[in-house]
Order: C-alpha cells, then structure tokens, then sequence
C-alpha cells in the first residue's frame, strides 16, 4: 500500500515499516520496535542511510533529508516523522 | 560540447594515464554525459577490450567531472568525489579498444554529501554496463 493513495494509520506505518526494514536489513521483525534505536539496530553506516531514504520513498512514498535524520534515534521517532510527513 | 578533454583535469584529480573520460557533452542536476575514446594502450584495455572496471571508472570519473563542472558554475570550487558502493552492476558487453562510448548519469538521490546515482555506457547505441554508484562528495 502506498501512502499517497490511501492515508496509512499509525499501525500500517508500523507493520509496513517492520515489513520492508526487517526484509532489506535482514534483521528480525521483533528487533523492531518503538523504544529501540534505529541506527543500532539496522547496523546504519552513512552510505546506508541513502538506501534507507530510497526504501521509505519506495514503500511509503515519503521523502525524508539529511536534516530529518537529526531528528531520528528511535523507531518511535521515525514513525512519528512519517506521520507528520503523511498528515501535511 | 562543455568542457573539452584537454580541460578535463581543470575539474577532476584524476591523472594521466588514469583519466577515463574525455570530453564533457552535457551536464545539468538530472543528467550528466560524457565521451571517452578508448586508446588501445589505455592500462584497463585487456585483449583488445576495455575491461568492466574501467567502463565503471568511466562512469564514476563522469561524475567527477559533471560535480566538478556544477561546483564551478555555481561559483565554487570543483568538488572532489569517491565511490562510496557500486550496486545494480550489469555488463552485457565490452567495447573494443580504438572506440569511442558514450556515458550518461543520472543522479537519482541524495542524501547530504552522498548521491545515489545510475549510470549507464553506451558503444554505437548498444548498451555496454549500467549499475548504481554512490557517489560521497568531499566537503
């Protein structure tokens, strides 16, 4: 589902976001969670991060910069971002 | 034609006998390219053909030199670029020393000083290799 054709809940962002991130990482779906940090957990180096943007545009057709990355430790900060991003 | 070969080295670092692009035909924010004609003495023609590795050199000194080129249009200083991955590689040909390919990239992300880009060489219209390269600009 892609966001732009139908306005995802919070609980499709989450379920989405395990989905493709525990596929394309290779990290289990249970490792993904609100409290746990997002660069820890997908083992993150800098030219990751640009796969990373390239998957969530892909998946949830949101575009996120250097600069939303600041704002980003967690999964819960991530899904928060997406949602504001979605909501404008 | 916007940067011939004979300036070439004004926007890359790259020197002799390691330059693998010659002239710079265009280059905007969604489309670089360029030519090279390949010396049959070139040091990545193996056996009468120019190996991958150069055709993927190819493609990252294109990126070189459109940085470079777009740094100096915008007043700056022509940025020096490294391969950071190559990904997405696909090599359905080689060309034959004494020819001339034709490259074009097109960056598709960036990310702060990282750019994800496709490039893809050409010999006569057939395509030679195409992958994706991510590109980490020197600030």
């Amino acid at each position: 589902m892609h966001a732009n054709e139908v306005k995802m809940s919070w609980e499709e962002i989450v379920e989405e976001t395990r989905d493709f991130l525990s596929t394309e990482f290779e990290v289990d779906r249970s490792e993904i969670i609100p409290e746990n940090s997002l660069k820890d957990t997908l083992d993150l180096d800098s030219l990751d991060y640009v796969d990373l943007v390239v998957l969530i545009e892909e998946n949830l057709n949101v575009k996120l910069t250097g600069e939303d990355f600041k704002e980003i430790v967690t999964f819960g900060d991530f899904y928060r971002l997406v949602r504001k991003k979605l909501a404008l | 034609m916007i940067v011939s070969r004979e300036s070439v080295t004004a926007y890359i670092p790259h020197r002799a006998p390691f330059i693998m692009v010659d002239n710079l035909l265009h280059a905007t924010q969604e489309l670089f390219e360029t030519d090279f004609f390949i010396e049959s003495s070139n040091m990545l023609v193996e056996e009468g053909f120019f190996q991958a590795s150069g055709l993927i050199e190819n493609i990252a000194q294109t990126c070189a030199l459109s940085f470079g080129y777009l740094g100096r249009q915008e007043g700056g200083e022509a940025k020096i670029g490294f391969i950071g991955a190559v990904s997405k590689l696909e090599v359905f040909e080689l060309p034959p020393a004494s020819t001339t390919i034709r490259t074009r990239v097109s960056p598709l992300h960036q990310l702060g000083n990282i750019y994800l880009v496709k490039g893809e060489s050409f010999l006569e219209g057939r395509i030679l290799l195409g992958c994706e390269m991510k590109i980490v600009v020197a600030e």
